[in-house]
């Protein structure tokens, strides 16, 4: 399979749905726009897991001449890996969102028809703007050039805007909407201007060429391009002093959409500074370990801090993101410490990548679950606020049972699959013992962890166990609607898979490491 | 001074100066003009990394102009859903101080 196909097959059915949008809403089917985004997805997983099966080797397409100035794109196990987790949970929302987006139609502020009501709000545009998110997204995995990443990476953070304020009529969406925007250009353009500094540096863009440039010396020009691109794809990944855009940006989305940018769309800035940070410039050179830990302990401690506080769930979710991204850049962090303080000890490093990499999966299923369940209740009580979904367990008995195992797997409990992959990162951590900055790095990580999986379970405890504060405001409440339920049940079904398949599920991934640490 | 120093003397100085514009100005549209001039210091750096002298002659590399007439467009879509979003705002408020707005603190 060329790694062109699935990015055709992608915008494909974008341009189909913009296209084709008149018909349906003539022939009165306008769920069949999100048909035509679940098939597209659906193929596209199954080409990517086919594929993975297959244990195919990397690929590479070069777009013309075999010269250093053109674009080109790879296929390896690594861009395979997280464009399985991409669009696997891209079909997922777009199922979601066949039957969630008619709630949104119904609660448009305006008196028109039904039909005039849908022409309004855009489905063709959401769907065609979701399957162009997924394909950035993609494209950033299998870029194989600065150039052609930050094309597909702009083309992600254009959707994501247009997506976040896609709910034009609500002061919240649109002013989100704005922040976001200014800040995530200000870091693309950051990245950008690191990326100018590389082609100075190199006269070339591609991986390679880039890479033997800066990969065994530094000089101080390559140190700044490396700056600049951390802080730019920091602002994507939302880590903590660039963070401020997301739990306004996260909320304020349709839910769907939600699921997609905590679940993996900060997962995009992670994969960009993993590639350029380990496999670009190479951690035993630049030495940005302690800078990475401490960007990832300032993270998870802030997030973890300030979700407590929160009384909006999906605010709340958002907050528990930024945490997670803690724990992913904290793994990473320890791996580049170890690199190069510790050269000979390379398992050690893979281990903690290994929990890395685990863990944006591991995320990735849980936060969309979580943000999926509560677009159940959301269309139900038409409410946000934690302190009004108390109780709700035994009416949305299935919901509420998908979203505990979701925060479970979040929380980290054992035998679930969330509890190894921070398991890994702690391991690593003190797999030197004589490492004081190792040590009190993994305790902190440890206490992180134990406040978060409290508040995940007193989260669920509330939401099942607790007794309504309205008295009757939950009596006339039912089940999700079928539609919505089916992608919630496959999530939780996979977060249990994914425990049982533990092995094959890191040998996958340390074959996707092989790809960076070689 | 080189003319590749010089290019990028001036395209820190506009990423300087439309830096400046975001952080103190309060008018919507005026941040997004700001935006657009850190988008054309960002371009400026990549035409200064791009120059090459032929034969006493100042050429600009092909990959350089490529990512500039790309960036361009990209700022011209970011240009544009930035005051698409704008509007919105006005429509919501009546006004484009993000003073006035509520959560639009950085």
């Amino acid at each position: 399979m060329e790694p062109l196909n699935i990015i055709l097959i992608l915008v494909g059915a974008a341009v189909a749905t913009v296209i084709l949008d008149p018909v349906f809403r003539k022939v009165r089917l306008i769920e069949l726009s999100g048909v035509i985004a679940c098939i597209a997805f659906l193929s596209t997983l199954v080409l990517l897991v086919l594929d993975a099966v297959a244990g195919a080797p990397p690929r590479i397409i070069i777009f013309g001449p075999d010269s250093p100035l053109t674009t080109s794109l790879k296929l390896d196990m690594l861009s395979i890996y997280l464009s399985i987790i991409f669009s696997g949970l891209g079909l997922m929302a777009a199922i979601y969102s066949i039957r969630y987006m008619l709630f949104e139609v119904e609660h448009l502020p305006l008196d028109d028809p039904f039909w005039v009501k849908v022409r309004e709000l855009g489905l063709d545009r959401y769907y065609a703007l979701l399957l162009t998110l997924i394909t950035g997204m993609i494209g950033v995995t299998m870029a194989n050039d600065f150039f052609t990443l930050y094309v597909f990476w702009e083309l992600m953070a254009i959707s994501s805007y247009s997506l976040v304020a896609f709910r034009k009529w609500s002061w919240e969406a649109v002013e989100a909407g704005f922040k976001y925007l200014i800040m995530s250009t200000l870091g693309s353009l950051a990245a950008l201007l690191g990326i100018a500094l590389l082609y100075g540096l190199a006269g070339s863009l591609r991986f390679d060429a880039v890479r033997a440039v800066v990969f065994g010396g530094g000089n101080m020009a390559a140190a700044f391009s490396l700056a600049m691109i951390m802080v730019g794809f920091g602002v994507t990944a939302a880590i903590v002093p660039f963070h401020s855009w997301l739990p306004d940006a996260h909320p304020a989305a349709p839910t769907p959409i939600s699921a997609i940018l905590s679940g993996v769309v900060i997962k995009t800035g992670v994969y960009a500074m993993l590639w350029s940070m380990f496999k670009i410039f190479g951690p035993a050179t630049y030495g940005f370990g302690p800078a990475l830990i401490g960007l990832g302990i300032l993270t998870m401690s802030f997030a973890n801090i300030a979700a407590i506080m929160q009384t909006d769930i999906k605010r709340f979710l958002a907050y528990s993101s930024i945490a997670n991204i803690g724990y992913i850049i904290t793994g990473m962090g320890l791996a580049a410490h170890i690199l190069r303080t510790y050269p000979s000890e390379v398992g050690l490093a893979a281990l903690a990548l290994t929990g890395a990499l685990l863990h944006v999966l591991n995320h990735a299923l849980g936060k969309g679950l979580s943000f999926l369940s509560t677009g159940c209740y959301i269309l139900r009580v038409n409410s946000r606020e934690i302190e009004r979904l108390e109780g709700i367990g035994p009416r949305m008995p299935a919901t509420t049972a998908s979203l505990g195992i979701g925060l479970l797997n979040l929380a980290g409990v054992p035998p679930l699959s969330g509890f190894w992959s921070k398991l890994l990162i702690v391991s690593a951590g003190l797999g030197i013992p004589s490492d004081g900055l190792m040590l009190a790095v993994t305790i902190i990580f440890i206490v992180n962890c134990i406040v978060a999986a409290g508040y995940y379970l007193w989260l669920f405890q509330r939401l099942a166990f607790k007794r309504p504060m309205l008295d009757g405001g939950l009596k006339e409440i039912s089940e999700a609607p079928a539609l919505m339920l089916v992608p919630i049940l496959i999530l939780a079904a996979a977060c249990i898979l994914i425990t049982i398949m533990l092995n094959p599920v890191l040998q996958f991934i340390r074959s996707a490491l092989e790809v960076i640490l070689g | 001074m080189s003319l590749y120093e010089i290019y990028f003397a001036g395209s820190l100085l506009l990423i300087t100066t439309g830096l400046y514009i975001i952080a103190s100005k309060r008018h919507l549209v005026k941040i997004v003009i700001g935006l657009e001039v850190v988008t054309l210091g960002v371009n400026l750096a990549i035409a200064s990394m791009g120059i090459r002298i032929v034969d006493d002659m100042i050429v600009m590399d092909a990959l350089a102009q490529g990512m500039i007439a790309i960036s361009i467009a990209v700022a011209a879509a970011i240009a544009a859903l930035a005051l698409s979003i704008a509007i919105n705002i006005y429509k919501h408020y009546g006004t484009f101080d993000i003073r006035k707005l509520r959560r639009l603190r950085w």
